[in-house]
């Protein structure tokens, strides 16, 4: 433990290699045992279909909670106060309970799918199901290259080493243990990994707590916070924070193949238990976190160089023991680890099923092997992608709030496919282009929003609300509440809405996305006669590979063989 | 929020992550049982 010269401390080079050594060295072994000489390639994607409700919670829990979530919930702590980590991790947590009802229906009418973008392809064709995967593909690019960045910084920030060999190290220990046994191995490893970070979480902010001077730190840094900043109902939180957040509610959790690959993994018995459970774990996790902020804002700290970014790590270095921060430095290491892998899986997968098993191979002779390859050359390509672009050090927030909102226009034509028999390939193909031609102009502000421009923008942002709100109340409470709850919701919304929200152009345009893409479809497909038998789905999406999934010995294992 | 709410709302999220950490730790040894008990792989 060395001074660094700006009064925090830096744990030792040798002390962190040690660290990184032991962690990704102790979950490559981990990988050894489940490892098998010939992996099969449905088990490469979804691990055969029946994980159970432990691994598959852990998994569901560690995946969502990444280091970039960290360090945002404790931004939006230090910047908009004591209700600033809610409106992260609270909303963040329902992206995970607001995808269950909608996963259960998903996973009935395509028990065996791999991918989302696989039963686009079965619901409605190749445009439907290549512009799922390509947003699927963007996401998790950004995920990983944010994990680098965080990671890198991370090393940076608390050693001696550089941020470029930062990433060189994150990136290099999470392929060496993904590569082989790809989604089983991230899912076993999440689950292990959960409880490193969870642990840590349980221990460190009680301790920065005291460390930081407890209630009495409360007492004398309240003069320190504004009047919005100690209201719990602050409504430049909710506008800035929550409501963007809660807009993205679905979008992420449609637009993100880490889940749906979950959604396909997990035991179809155990989807509502699990995810759950994840939702709990996650906004926990996040919201506790979070509040590593908010005792910044009471301590007084300011972020070193002004970069908010920094908040955690300078908690860290600055109120814990050198043996706590090397448990902080695993907590964040396999928060971003987890994240990760999940990601890599998810773009193998994606490669491996929708371009190669349904668009290069002749229908049904898809081989096993070279989609194996696919999958594991996938895995090298997106890691070497992710450091090239983290060594750029690209703005991953902004760009994730960009992508929240691709997403959003997916959503209704997505969720209406498996309901609603009328939804063409053509309708979700336009109204997805549409609402982005609409979103663009309003979230870069290419047109000025003034006058008629912005009543529009604003009308259109109610009837978003509307289809929001719907939605989620459409899946576990069915179309009836839904509508009840729409109507409500878009009367309600209207009179403070209309003249004023298009002065926040985040939320406005991903409202307008939601808002243009579902009326776009629904109008396009209403009056039509088109007809779809769901049953047809789980005819046409199967296992890819015959080979023996359950049977351990016959496959292989890599443990025994090196025994 | 007084003093008191306030150290409550900061300190109750760790006790809610030690309940899952609970709930997850319990089921993932389940499973590890229950896979050696049928001789199969835990995943």
């Amino acid at each position: 433990m060395v001074p660094d010269g700006a009064g925090l401390h830096q744990l030792g080079g040798w002390t962190v290699i040690g660290l990184l050594v032991l962690f990704f060295g102790s979950t490559f072994m981990m990988t050894l045992f489940i490892g098998r000489k010939k992996e099969n390639a449905d088990g490469y994607m979804t691990a055969g279909n029946k994980v159970g409700f432990g691994i598959s919670a852990g998994s569901m829990t560690a995946t969502w909670i990444w280091a970039s979530s960290m360090y945002a919930s404790a931004t939006s702590g230090y910047t908009y106060g004591i209700s600033g980590p809610i409106h992260y991790g609270l909303w963040g947590a329902l992206m995970i309970l607001f995808i269950y009802p909608f996963g259960k229906r998903i996973r009935a009418v395509a028990p065996k799918a791999h991918t989302l973008a696989e039963v686009m392809y079965a619901r409605h064709g190749k445009s439907s199901q290549l512009m799922l995967a390509g947003s699927n593909i963007v996401g998790s690019m950004v995920s990983i290259t944010s994990n680098f960045i965080a990671g890198g910084a991370l090393i940076s920030l608390l050693s001696p080493f550089s941020f470029t060999q930062g990433i060189l190290f994150i990136g290099g220990g999470i392929l060496l243990y993904s590569l082989w046994s790809g989604f089983r191995a991230s899912v076993l490893t999440d689950a292990i990994q959960v409880f490193a970070m969870l642990g840590a979480v349980v221990i460190i902010i009680p301790v920065v707590f005291f460390a930081a001077g407890g209630t009495d730190m409360l007492v004398t840094g309240a003069s320190k916070l504004t009047p919005q900043q100690s209201n719990f109902f602050s409504s430049e939180a909710f506008l800035n924070q929550g409501a963007p957040y809660i807009a993205a509610v679905l979008a992420y959790a449609i637009g993100n193949q880490t889940i749906a690959q979950r959604l396909f993994a997990v035991r179809e018995d155990l989807i509502k238990k699990t995810f759950i459970t994840a939702t709990v774990g996650y906004g926990a996790t996040i919201i506790g976190i979070g509040m590593l902020g908010v005792m910044a804002l009471y301590a007084g700290v300011a972020p070193l160089d002004g970069d908010t970014n920094n908040l955690i790590p300078q908690m860290a270095a600055t109120y814990l023991s050198p043996v706590l921060l090397g448990i902080f430095l695993i907590m964040i290491i396999g928060a971003l680890s987890s994240t990760a892998d999940s990601d890599l899986s998810a773009m193998s997968s994606i490669m491996m099923a929708d371009i190669y098993g349904q668009n290069i191979a002749k229908k049904g002779e898809a081989n096993p092997k070279t989609m194996l390859f696919v999958g594991r050359i996938t895995m090298i390509v997106a890691t070497g992608a992710g450091l090239y672009f983290a060594s750029g050090k690209l703005n991953i927030l902004d760009l994730l709030v960009f992508v929240g909102a691709l997403w959003g226009a997916l959503v209704f034509p997505v969720i209406a496919s498996f309901y609603w028999q009328k939804v063409t390939n053509k309708a979700f193909t336009v109204s997805v282009l549409v609402a982005l031609a609409f979103f663009l102009p309003i979230r870069f502000e290419w047109i000025p929003m003034t006058g008629a421009t912005g009543i529009i923008v604003d009308v259109l942002s109610v009837i978003g609300i509307g289809v929001v709100l719907g939605l989620m109340a459409f899946g576990f409470f069915g179309l009836k509440t839904a509508k009840i709850v729409a109507g409500v919701a878009m009367v309600a919304a209207a009179p403070f809405a209309i003249g004023f929200l298009h002065g926040y152009t985040v939320l406005s345009g991903s409202l307008v996305a939601y808002a243009v893409s579902t009326l776009v479809c629904y109008f396009m497909c209403f009056s039509n006669n088109a007809t779809f038998d769901f049953d047809s789905i789980k005819k046409r999406i199967g296992d890819f590979d015959d080979r023996a999934e359950a049977d351990h010995t016959d496959s292989g294992s890599l443990l025994e063989k090196k025994a | 929020m007084s003093v008191f709410f306030l150290t409550l709302y900061i300190l109750i999220w760790p006790v809610i992550v030690a309940g899952v950490l609970y709930v997850l730790g319990k089921a993932f040894i389940q499973e590890i049982r229950a896979a050696k008990r049928e001789g199969r792989p835990l995943i």
